[in-house]
């Protein structure tokens, strides 16, 4: 063992580690947001909406996240003409694959909220938005909030694919310098380590929400 | 103030409402009663629109509920409705579940609507827990809020779905009270209610609904002397002991 390939390489690893966390970031983002579209896509009544939405979220849900990262890779420049460079597909691929899964959390926190609340709200002539941004959907993000935080931990982890398209990331320049140092099994267990620990830091967090949510409603 | 004709309404193949017609002038309150599953909680809710319904007509202060044109949103504001399960927004304070309608729907300046709020709790005598959050609050403590929430548009017609029957006894009278004060005020209403003493004491008519249809009406007195429906009778047999 020869540990000291790990601050030899430190600075290096740290930048790929900013970039993990900027693609993190980012599809958490822009995935949460359209995941609120679809999810309340996905409770409309209007026929059209419905089906584009359910449509949307089973096929994101159906397909490997490495599959779509491909895809935005090499088909979204052969569709509009010219390349839209990795770190953007590889953003753009996150956030629409997220968002089908931000889209059943969503629904499902706001199915959980008492039909009579948003009658309520209707019977003093709020409307459907209103209803949605005062009443719906902030008792069902508070509902929801562990759910999001684990959602967060496995983008996290998701954006390790990224190194398919060559993107820089943490794993990525960990690999990369295996390549040159040929020490595997060091650099691995630390990559391995880091990991480990920010998404416990995350996976703590959600169970300290979860005990938080039970005291409120009591 | 509100014209119902020959109204029908249905879940499907199944017919919750069978040819209402009622006629609801301003400032007099209706007593509704009948036994669960009768449609008295969809009756209200097809005034102010929150469910639709198929046949015949709703007239409320001269629109048409009925009419695919009409502003609902608009409707209910004039409509205040509260609910069996009260139904404050457990996220917001008192005050800010009263003013909330009347800062997003009426765009009132904020302090003007806290003042009308307090003036609201006031008269249904909590000022004191404006600031409290609903689960602080007693069933009784709540509907009262739930009360101020609805008046706080200023509506021209109230409407109560059962207010008391989620509440403990020794909390309905003070419900009770304020709707009382409510109705003597001239408040046009129309209550879904079992308690005969209130339908007594301010109800100007009593509708007695069966399996979605008005059954029985009468001004109080009649309607308790001699009800002419076996059903009525049977009914109020049980729910005046």
């Amino acid at each position: 063992m020869d540990w000291a390939v790990i601050p030899r390489n430190l600075h290096f690893l740290l930048g790929g580690l900013v970039l993990t966390f900027e693609l993190a970031a980012f599809s958490l983002a822009g995935g949460f947001l359209l995941g609120i579209l679809m999810g309340l896509g996905r409770l409309s009544s209007r026929k059209w909406i419905y089906y584009s939405a359910t449509l949307y979220v089973n096929f994101f849900r159906s397909l490997p996240l490495i599959l779509v990262i491909f895809w935005f890779y090499f088909m979204v420049p052969f569709i509009i003409g010219r390349p839209l460079g990795d770190f953007f597909s590889a953003i753009v691929a996150f956030i629409a694959f997220e968002a089908s899964y931000f889209a059943e959390i969503f629904r499902g926190g706001i199915q959980s909220i008492p039909q009579g609340q948003v009658m309520a709200a209707y019977s003093t002539g709020l409307g459907y938005f209103s209803t949605m941004r005062h009443i719906v959907l902030p008792q069902a993000l508070r509902n929801m909030v562990p759910t999001i935080v684990t959602q967060c931990v496995i983008i996290f982890q998701d954006t390790s694919l990224a190194y398919v398209i060559g993107l820089k990331e943490f794993l990525r320049r960990t690999s990369l310098v295996d390549a040159r140092e040929l020490r595997s099994l060091e650099l691995y267990l630390f990559a391995g380590l880091v990991y480990l620990i920010f998404c416990s830091i995350g996976t703590i967090a959600s169970r300290r929400l979860e005990k938080r949510q039970v005291q409120i409603r009591r | 103030m509100i014209e119902i004709s020959n109204m029908s309404k249905w879940y499907g193949d199944f017919q919750v409402l069978k040819d209402i017609t009622e006629e609801i002038k301003p400032g007099q309150t209706v007593v509704v009663c009948g036994p669960s599953g009768s449609g008295k909680s969809t009756l209200l809710r097809c005034i102010n629109g929150l469910e639709p319904f198929q046949e015949g007509q709703i007239i409320v202060d001269g629109v048409s509920v009925g009419d695919p044109s009409t502003n609902l949103y608009k409707l209910r504001t004039e409509i205040g409705m509260v609910f069996q399960r009260f139904e404050l927004y457990p996220h917001m304070t008192a005050i800010q579940n009263i003013t909330l309608a009347p800062i997003k729907v009426r765009s009132k300046p904020k302090k003007e609507a806290e003042d009308k709020a307090m003036e609201l709790l006031q008269r249904v005598g909590i000022p004191e827990k404006a600031h409290e959050f609903p689960a602080n609050l007693s069933g009784g403590q709540q509907q009262r809020v739930a009360i101020a929430r609805s008046l706080a548009m200023e509506p021209k017609i109230m409407m109560f779905d059962e207010p008391t029957s989620a509440l403990d006894p020794e909390m309905i009278k003070e419900v009770l009270d304020v709707m009382i004060a409510l109705s003597k005020g001239g408040m046009t209403m129309i209550v879904v209610t079992h308690e005969m003493g209130f339908a007594r004491e301010v109800s100007d008519e009593i509708i007695f609904m069966d399996e979605g249809m008005i059954v029985e009406r009468g001004s109080d007195i009649s309607f308790f002397q001699n009800p002419k429906n076996p059903r009525t009778k049977e009914f109020l047999d049980k729910i005046l002991l």
